[in-house]
C-alpha cells in the first residue's frame, strides 16, 4: 500500500468524521464541565440539526451551506427549550435524574424528527460527487469545507471563552460554581448560554454527517458514543481537547480496519473511551475528573 | 392550577382509552415490520398489502361468525430488540392470534425465539430470508412467504457465473440477513463454481465512512463488489462511497439492496452498473388478480415483498378461519390450507373459502408470490430475478435459476 492510498481511504475520512465527532464533543465537554452531567440527547439534538438544514434546503431552495446558520440558530433555541422545560426544574435534584431524563429527551427527538420528516433516508442534494485530485491526494469540496468549519468555529468558541466576560464567566462555573455565583455570575444566564454554544455545534455537527453522508433519523444515536470517546479522551472541560479527542477517535476508527476485521470497527471508539477511563481519567489534556 | 390540569388530562385520556377499546368479537393479527429502521422505505408497501387482505376478509363475511379481523401494526424497528417489544406487546397486550411478520431477518429469529414460540403463536414473515430461521426448533409455528435465502445465494452466484463476472469482493451487513445471505452466496461462488472472492468482510450498520473498509475490499484486484444490505441504510453509504472515489467497477445486489431510496438519492444516471436481485412472483393467475386487487387500493404491486406481505396475511386469515380462532391450532391449520390438495384458492377469494371450510372440504390457497406449499420446516421455494436500473426504476435483465 503507497502513502497516497493511506491518505485517501483511510486518514481523509477519518480526519473528516474525526472534525464531525469533534464538533459535538465540544458541546459534550461544555455541559460536562458547566451543568456535570453527561447529556445523552446530544446525538439526537444533531440529528435535528441536520434536518432543519434539510427543510431550509428544501423549503426555500437555499444552498446547504447557507442552510446551516439556520440549523444551527433553530437548533440552539430548541436546546435552549428543551433545558427551560425539562432539565431546569431537576437542577437541584441528583445528577443522574438528569442524565435519564436526557435519555427520554433523545427518544422524544428522534420521534419528533421520524413524525415530521419520515424515516426514509434523504440527503441535501441527490447524485455523486467526485473528489478533486488535489498532487494525487483526493478530496472533496465539502470535505474542506468540514475540517474548515470546525477550526473556524471551535476558534471562535476558544475566543469567545477566553476573551469575553461571558466566556470567562462559564470558565468561572466550570471551575467552581459557588465562588462563581459568589461574585456576581448570573448562573441562569451562563446554562443559557452553554445551551445556546451546544445545540448551534450539535447542528454543525449533525449537518456535516448529513453532507458528507445521508440523513437518517437514527444518525446522530450512532455517533454518541464517539463523541462521548472524544470528550473523556481530549479530557473533560477542555475545548482543545475534545478537538484534539475527536480527531484520534475519527482517525483511529477508520485506521482500525488495517489491524482488526472490518466489523469490529464500530468498537474502536468504545475500546478507546474504557482504555482512556482505566489509564488516564483526566484525558489527554488534563480535564476534570468525573 | 396544576392539579386541576392534571385531572383534565388524566380525564381526557382515560376518555379515549375507553372509546379505543374494540368491540369483543374482533380478532386480530399482528402486522410487525420494520416500519422505521433501515428497511423503512420498504414497511409501508408491505404493510399495505397485508391489509388489504384484512380489508378482503372483512369485506366478504369477515372471520368466524361474522366477526371483522383486525391488523395490529407493530414496529420493529428491524432489530432483534425492536422485533421482540413489537411481538411481546403484539401477543400479550392485543392478544393477535397469529403474527405476519418481523420483516427484517434478525426480528424474527429474536421475536420467534423470545415470544411467539413460546406463547405457541403462529408467525409467518414474508421477508425474513435468512437461512437460519429454517433452522428455528419452532415446534411447527414459524413459516415464511418468501423463499430462504440460501436459495437466492446460490441462484445469484450462479446467474452472476453465467454472465461473466469474474473476480469479486463481498461485503455484508454484520446481522442475521447480511451473515445468512452472504455465507450461502460464498459456498455456491466459491465451493461449487469455483469462483473468486477475493475479500469477504461484514461491517457494522451506522457509521459515518466507509472509505476505509472499501479500500481493504478493494485489494486483491476485484472490480466487481456483491453487497449484501440494505439499500435504506449502509448499503446506500457504502454504495455511494464506492461509487464516489471508484473503489469498483460493478456492483452487485441482495434483495435488499432493490430499494428505490438507491434510485433517488445517487441518480439512475450513476448506476448503469448496479445490478439487484430480489424474488419474483412467478405469472400466475393469482399474481394478476392480486396486482389488479392492489392497485385498486392504490398500491404498486411491483413494490418488494408487496405479495407475500399479502400471502402471509391471507393465508394466517385462512388458517385462523380453520382453526375455528383457536390460538394453538392456527399453525397445523396453515399448512393444512395450502398443502397442494383440495379446492383452489386464489388471492382475494374469502368467500368462497370461508364456504368451503364450513363445508369441511379441503383448500389450498394459491398465493399471489407462489403456491406456498410449505415444507417441514416452514419454507417454500422460490424463483428470483436480476434487476437493473432503467429509466423507470428497475427493471428485469434476467430470470435466475
Amino acid at each position: 500500500m503507497d502513502l497516497f492510498e493511506l491518505v485517501n481511504f483511510y486518514v481523509v475520512p477519518g480526519i473528516v468524521l474525526g472534525s464531525i465527532y469533534a464538533l459535538g464533543a465540544v458541546g459534550i465537554t461544555l455541559i460536562f464541565a458547566i451543568l456535570r452531567y453527561a447529556h445523552l440527547a446530544h446525538g439526537d439534538l444533531a440529528t435535528l440539526g441536520a434536518f432543519i438544514a434539510l427543510a431550509a434546503v428544501t423549503g426555500m431552495g437555499v444552498s446547504p451551506y447557507v442552510a446551516l446558520p439556520i440549523a444551527v440558530l433553530g437548533t440552539a433555541a430548541v436546546a435552549v427549550g428543551i433545558d427551560k422545560v425539562f432539565y431546569e426544574h431537576l437542577r437541584e435534584r441528583p445528577k443522574i435524574v438528569t442524565v435519564m431524563a436526557s435519555l427520554g429527551i433523545a427518544l422524544m427527538i428522534r420521534a419528533v424528527v421520524q413524525v415530521v420528516w419520515g424515516v426514509d433516508t434523504q440527503t441535501y442534494s441527490r447524485g455523486i460527487v467526485r473528489p478533486e485530485d488535489y498532487f494525487g491526494i483526493r478530496i472533496r469540496d465539502r470535505e474542506i469545507y468540514t475540517l474548515l468549519a470546525m477550526v473556524v468555529l471551535v476558534g471562535v468558541l476558544q475566543l469567545f471563552l477566553t476573551r469575553s466576560k461571558w466566556g470567562k464567566a462559564m470558565r468561572a462555573m466550570s471551575d467552581n460554581p459557588n465562588l462563581a455565583l459568589l461574585s456576581g455570575i448570573d448562573n441562569k444566564k451562563v446554562v443559557m448560554l452553554t445551551w445556546v454554544i451546544a445545540g448551534g455545534l450539535c447542528a454543525a455537527s449533525g449537518f456535516f454527517l448529513g453532507i458528507n453522508t445521508e440523513l437518517k433519523a437514527m444518525m446522530g444515536w450512532h455517533m454518541l458514543l464517539p463523541m462521548f470517546a472524544a470528550a473523556i479522551l481530549g479530557g473533560v472541560g477542555r475545548v482543545e481537547g475534545a478537538v484534539l479527542g475527536g480527531l484520534i477517535v475519527g482517525i483511529a476508527e477508520e485506521l482500525s480496519v488495517l489491524v482488526i476485521p472490518s466489523e469490529y470497527k464500530a468498537a474502536m471508539a468504545f475500546a478507546i473511551l474504557l482504555f482512556m477511563l482505566l489509564v488516564r481519567p483526566t484525558g489527554l489534556l488534563k480535564g476534570k475528573v468525573l | 392550577m396544576k392539579t386541576k390540569l392534571f385531572a383534565l388530562a388524566a380525564g381526557m385520556m382515560a376518555a379515549t382509552a375507553l372509546a379505543s377499546v374494540p368491540a369483543q368479537a374482533d380478532v386480530k393479527i399482528g402486522l410487525i415490520g420494520g416500519v422505521s429502521g433501515p428497511i423503512a422505505a420498504m414497511a409501508p408497501a408491505m404493510i399495505d398489502a397485508a391489509q388489504l387482505a384484512v380489508q378482503q376478509v372483512n369485506e366478504q363475511g369477515g372471520i368466524g361468525d361474522g366477526e371483522k379481523l383486525v391488523g395490529v401494526v407493530g414496529d420493529s424497528a428491524c432489530n432483534p430488540q425492536g422485533g421482540t417489544d413489537a411481538a411481546t406487546k403484539a401477543v400479550n397486550i392485543e392478544g393477535v392470534v397469529g403474527l405476519v411478520g418481523p420483516h427484517c431477518s434478525g426480528a424474527v429469529l429474536a421475536a420467534a425465539g423470545s415470544v411467539t414460540i413460546p406463547a405457541g403463536i403462529t408467525l409467518i414473515t414474508p421477508s425474513g430470508t435468512s437461512p437460519e430461521i429454517s433452522g428455528l426448533e419452532d415446534k411447527g409455528t414459524v413459516f415464511r412467504t418468501v423463499p430462504s435465502d440460501d436459495f437466492q445465494g446460490r441462484a445469484l452466484a450462479r446467474t452472476m457465473k453465467e454472465m461473466g463476472y469474474g473476480k469479486v469482493a463481498v461485503a455484508y451487513l454484520n446481522n442475521d440477513y447480511g451473515t445468512g445471505l452472504a455465507n450461502a452466496f460464498k459456498a455456491e461462488y466459491v465451493d461449487e463454481l469455483g469462483g473468486d472472492i477475493t475479500q469477504f468482510a461484514a461491517h457494522e450498520e451506522g457509521k459515518a465512512s466507509y472509505r476505509s473498509n472499501l479500500a481493504e475490499l478493494a485489494k486483491g484486484g476485484a472490480d466487481t463488489l456483491v453487497i449484501f444490505d440494505y439499500g435504506d441504510g449502509t448499503g446506500l453509504t457504502i454504495l455511494r462511497q464506492a461509487l464516489e472515489n471508484g473503489f469498483f467497477d460493478k456492483f452487485v445486489g441482495g434483495d435488499g439492496m432493490k430499494s428505490d431510496a438507491v434510485i433517488n438519492e445517487l441518480g439512475a444516471e450513476n448506476l448503469s452498473n448496479f445490478v439487484s436481485s430480489s424474488p419474483v412472483g412467478e405469472q400466475s393467475e393469482s399474481l394478476d388478480k392480486f396486482n389488479e386487487a392492489f392497485k385498486g387500493v392504490g398500491g404498486d404491486p411491483d413494490a418488494i415483498f408487496a405479495n407475500t406481505s399479502y400471502d402471509a396475511a391471507f393465508l394466517l386469515a385462512l388458517a385462523v378461519e380453520k382453526a375455528g380462532g383457536k390460538k394453538e391450532d392456527v399453525a397445523a391449520a396453515v399448512t393444512e390450507v395450502s398443502n397442494g390438495e383440495g379446492e383452489a384458492i386464489l388471492p382475494g377469494e374469502w368467500k368462497k373459502a370461508k364456504e368451503l371450510i364450513a363445508a369441511g372440504k379441503a383448500i389450498d390457497y394459491k398465493g399471489a408470490a407462489g403456491e406456498h406449499n410449505f415444507d417441514a420446516k416452514g419454507d417454500v421455494p422460490g424463483t428470483y430475478a436480476l434487476f437493473e436500473v432503467g429509466s423507470n426504476g428497475f427493471e428485469v435483465v434476467t430470470e435466475m435459476q
